[in-house]
């Protein structure tokens, strides 16, 4: 129902359109142009090709250890008896909370080949966390939850006569469970995959941590984009923007296969509200699979992060494992040097100027999603497609479209540039483009929620159709804009992938920071750092917690 | 002069027409339903009156002025209306005094004059005692007489009512009933109230608009809307009467599927050719020597009479009559004693 006058939307469309294509869609289109537009010697691409190729075996791998091992935890979490699931899941949902860098230092002080604490417990160079294998892994873990998520919504969408009707023809309550739920859930818990396999094809810290240093170095298409930009000399920018469109080709097809496992899901998967259905007693099996999920949850979540408490509290990573090796000095040491607070300064600044940025931006595609019939959906479209796109790819279009070589010439005459690469400004654009589509997500499904009637009653009351939004759905959308708002600071706040290519000589951001002191510096310092980072998110999460209300993850 | 003239009124959804060509005029402290069954309009009507909608044709006027035409757009704010929505609409973040001084602050009343008025709106609707609660802790009732007070608190020239009592359970719906008769009787506004229900649009209207697919059927007074029906579907639809569509010949009327017939009532005039024929359900006689035998198909008893069922020329012909031992599918003899004829159209 639309009650704005004509031209007031048609405004309102434009007021929204001109930043979002011009800062977020714009650079990438044109980025893409380029790649696809390059000619001449292409023959350095045959040397590029073990990237592409590490890119897509550890992208699968890290999609396949995601559903072979989140399938059966879905299982148990969401459809058991399973003493405390509750907190099992909030426990699993972790690793895609805190940034997988962190994950990458955690399971790098566990189980790198002389120095890892595992190593040293099993005898030297048991594991190997460098290389393809390692990084598959590190993304398979921290994209376990994308899975858990996708079946927990897709268990409880399957219409639980089903299973009865099993149950009724003759099927043990297990052949019930395999034979009629697990299929019907699969398309959805296969979408989570496929999103694990685009997350970890996104994914720069770890390929970089696990992949640079190690012997053969493992390359992938997120680091080789790093390295030609920053060590790539004049040829390097246009390499990495064929390397970046190969990447972003990947986006379409995940898209595709989604879409397509989605429609073959939606058509078995009944609609229904919330049914209530039985949870699976265990019986004697319940002592046996806690301890399993116990396990697995130790290993998986705890033991990477008391590995990075530990290496925090050392006083050299890899000195004797000791009571009088432990110190504090690396905490007063990193959190109190101004080059930390500085940097924490700015991050904190961006991630909240981001993050409003988010919301309004957000707030008003959702109201023109619903002011508009049609062009709604390609609102949608344009808000949460960003979030798709690789944050090597989308920095790099950034770089690329507000370097000072671009001019942008106005009705044909008067040039300018607009040169906002290497400027703070540039991150700030870049977060605020990338997750646009938590703020528009949240909206929206906050705003579908949200009777036209109560405006309306605003407007037949005197107000205008402004002071009516104001007065009358606002207050009521202020929870899901507190989400969106949170989920976009800490995204912001921990951001690494795009940071370190667009953040200005001298500026650090924390990303950077932490970036910077594990690559190059200080493992100890940097566990400081990112013990810091955990925290930050555990309170955020808190927060989201408090709000009571189940935040829309973007997919 | 008419408090509200409606001209000549269309409005499409993309290329379904949804209201066509309609006009009304309603009096100064009149209470005009707008009755149909869903779909016909009647709310998309109510809708372009409180402005939320713009009419692709036609003229509105509120008390001489034009707030809708040609050329002529003036927005819901600036209508000095009152509307109470069939979903309450009442604003879950606002206490119940709050929602009902918003239109008050909205005009910027002094404080003491917005307390006092709000005050006096809610003795209207008798929930003074509410006054401060949220409007989580009322009931459906409660919330739509805050509803009511919001919306009447300013001295809306018209006050519309879009299905209000829709949403309740049939005790409140009654009881609200009465509260909107009280209110109107009290305070003399002029009232469009939209409703698909003809009980409550017979018992609360000085006039009805009957509805049916975007085109007033007939308007008139409840009585004689219901005594002298002019159009078949206004028999149907507002006396609940069968509508027998057919043709006469040598005073027997037979239905257009040829399934039935039926002598003419005793002194009805009628020529040979086709026609409709609208009889109450009351006005059928079963048993008796003569008459039309027809298969039951069910019966339903009401307590002080049953109703029996046939289906005869593509409906099911209903009749009211003392109940009776009978079952299913046994032949009873229907006769037709009281009728109207309409000219096939």
């Amino acid at each position: 129902m639309s009650t704005h006058a004509a031209p007031g939307r048609w405004l309102g469309l434009g007021a929204w359109l001109v930043p979002v294509l011009f800062f977020a869609v714009g650079p990438v289109v044109v980025l893409l142009l380029r790649g696809v537009g390059t000619t001449g010697d292409l023959s350095w691409l045959a040397s590029e090709g073990g990237a592409l190729g590490n890119t897509l075996k550890v992208s699968t791998g890290a999609a396949l250890l995601a559903l072979v091992l989140g399938t059966p935890l879905a299982l148990l979490l969401f459809r058991t008896d399973l003493p405390l699931r509750g907190a099992f899941t909030v426990l699993f949902t972790l690793p895609s909370a805190i940034p997988a860098f962190i994950w990458g230092m955690g399971w790098l002080s566990l189980a790198s080949p002389r120095a890892g604490y595992l190593n040293r417990l099993l005898g030297d160079g048991t594991l190997n966390i460098y290389g393809p294998a390692g990084i598959a892994f590190v993304e398979g873990l921290s994209g376990l939850p994308l899975v858990l998520l996708a079946g927990a919504a897709a268990f409880r969408r399957v219409d639980p006569a089903l299973e009865e009707a099993a149950r009724v023809c003759g099927a043990s309550p297990v052949r019930a469970l395999l034979t009629t739920t697990l299929p019907l859930a699969l398309p959805s818990l296969m979408s989570g995959a496929v999103m694990v396999f685009l997350m970890a094809a996104s994914s720069f810290g770890v390929p970089y941590l696990l992949g640079v240093s190690a012997s053969p170095p493992t390359r992938v298409l997120t680091t080789r984009i790093y390295e030609l930009v920053l060590l790539g000399g004049d040829g390097g920018l246009a390499r990495a923007s064929v390397l970046a469109t190969g990447l972003l080709l990947l986006v379409p097809l995940a898209l595709v296969a989604t879409w397509a496992l989605g429609r073959s899901g939606r058509v078995r998967l009944s609609a229904g509200k919330g049914m209530s259905f039985r949870l699976f007693p265990l019986g004697r099996a319940r002592g046996p699979a806690t301890v399993a999920v116990g396990v697995t949850c130790a290993v998986w979540v705890l033991l990477p992060l008391a590995a990075i408490l530990l290496t925090s509290l050392q006083r050299s990573f890899g000195a004797d494992l000791a009571w009088r090796e432990l110190t504090l000095a690396h905490w007063s040491g990193v959190l109190l040097e101004p080059r930390t607070l500085r940097a924490t300064g700015r991050s904190l600044l961006l991630a909240t100027g981001a993050g409003g940025l988010v919301c309004l931006l957000g707030l008003a595609a959702a109201v023109l999603q619903r002011s508009f019939r049609r062009a709604g959906a390609g609102v949608e479209a344009l808000a949460v497609w960003p979030y798709a796109v690789p944050g090597t790819v989308l920095a790099l279009a950034l770089l690329l479209a507000f370097s000072r070589d671009l001019r942008f010439i106005l009705l044909g005459r008067v040039a300018f540039v607009l040169a906002l690469a290497h400027t703070p400004w540039l991150l700030l654009i870049a977060y605020a483009a990338k997750y646009l589509a938590l703020g528009a997500r949240n909206s929206a499904e906050a705003l579908a929620q949200i009777d036209p009637s109560l405006a309306e009653a605003a407007r037949v009351s005197g107000a205008g159709p402004l002071r009516a939004f104001v007065d009358a759905p606002l207050p009521l959308l202020r929870p899901a804009l507190v989400v969106a708002f949170v989920l976009a600071f800490l995204a912001c706040a921990t951001e690494i992938t795009m940071s370190v290519l667009l953040v200005p000589a001298g500026s650090e951001v924390l990303g950077t920071l932490l970036f910077e002191l594990q690559s190059y510096a200080d493992p100890a310092a940097a566990a400081v750092l990112a013990c810091a980072f955990v925290a930050l998110v555990v309170v955020g999460q808190a927060v989201l917690a408090r709000m009571g209300r189940r935040a829309v993850e973007v997919r | 002069m008419a408090a509200l003239a409606l001209e000549g009124l269309f409005k499409s959804y993309g290329t379904t027409p949804v209201v066509r060509g309609l006009s009304l005029e309603v009096r100064e402290g009149e209470l005009v339903s707008l009755l149909g069954p869903s779909g016909c309009g009647k709310t998309t009507t109510l809708r372009m009156l409180a402005g939320l909608e713009h009419p692709d044709a036609g003229v509105i006027r509120i008390g001489g002025e034009t707030v809708a035409g040609p050329g002529v757009r003036i927005p819901p704010e600036r209508r000095g209306l009152g509307m109470v929505f069939q979903s309450y609409a009442v604003w879950p973040h606002r206490s119940v005094e709050e929602n009902v001084a918003y239109p008050l602050t909205l005009r910027r009343l002094p404080k003491s004059e917005v307390a006092s008025r709000v005050k006096e709106a809610l003795r209207w609707v008798r929930l003074e005692a509410l006054a401060t609660r949220r409007p989580h802790e009322l009931s459906g009732g409660q919330l739509q007489r805050v509803a009511l007070a919001r919306a009447l608190v300013a001295n809306p020239r018209v006050l519309l009512l879009d299905e209000p009592l829709s949403n309740l359970d049939a005790a409140l719906r009654e009881e609200l009933r009465a509260e909107i008769a009280a209110l109107r009787a009290r305070l003399g506004t002029t009232m469009v109230f939209v409703t698909h229900d003809q009980g409550e649009a017979l018992a609360l209207s000085d006039r009805i608009a009957v509805m049916n697919q975007g085109v007033i059927e007939q308007v008139d007074t409840p009585e004689r809307l219901y005594g002298e029906p002019t159009t078949p579907f206004v028999a149907g639809f507002v006396g609940g009467a069968n509508v027998l569509v057919g043709h006469v010949r040598d005073w027997e009327f037979h239905t257009a599927q040829g399934d039935a017939k039926f002598p003419l009532p005793a002194g009805m005039v009628a020529p040979d050719g086709p026609c409709t024929l609208v009889v109450r359900p009351e006005d059928l006689e079963l048993g008796g020597g003569e008459g039309t035998l027809l298969p039951l198909s069910a019966r339903l008893f009401l307590g002080h009479a049953a109703e029996y069922r046939f289906p005869v020329g593509g409906t099911l012909l209903r009749v009211v009559g003392p109940p009776r031992e009978v079952r299913a599918g046994e032949l009873l003899a229907v006769r037709i004693w009281k009728a109207k004829r309409f000219a096939s159209r």
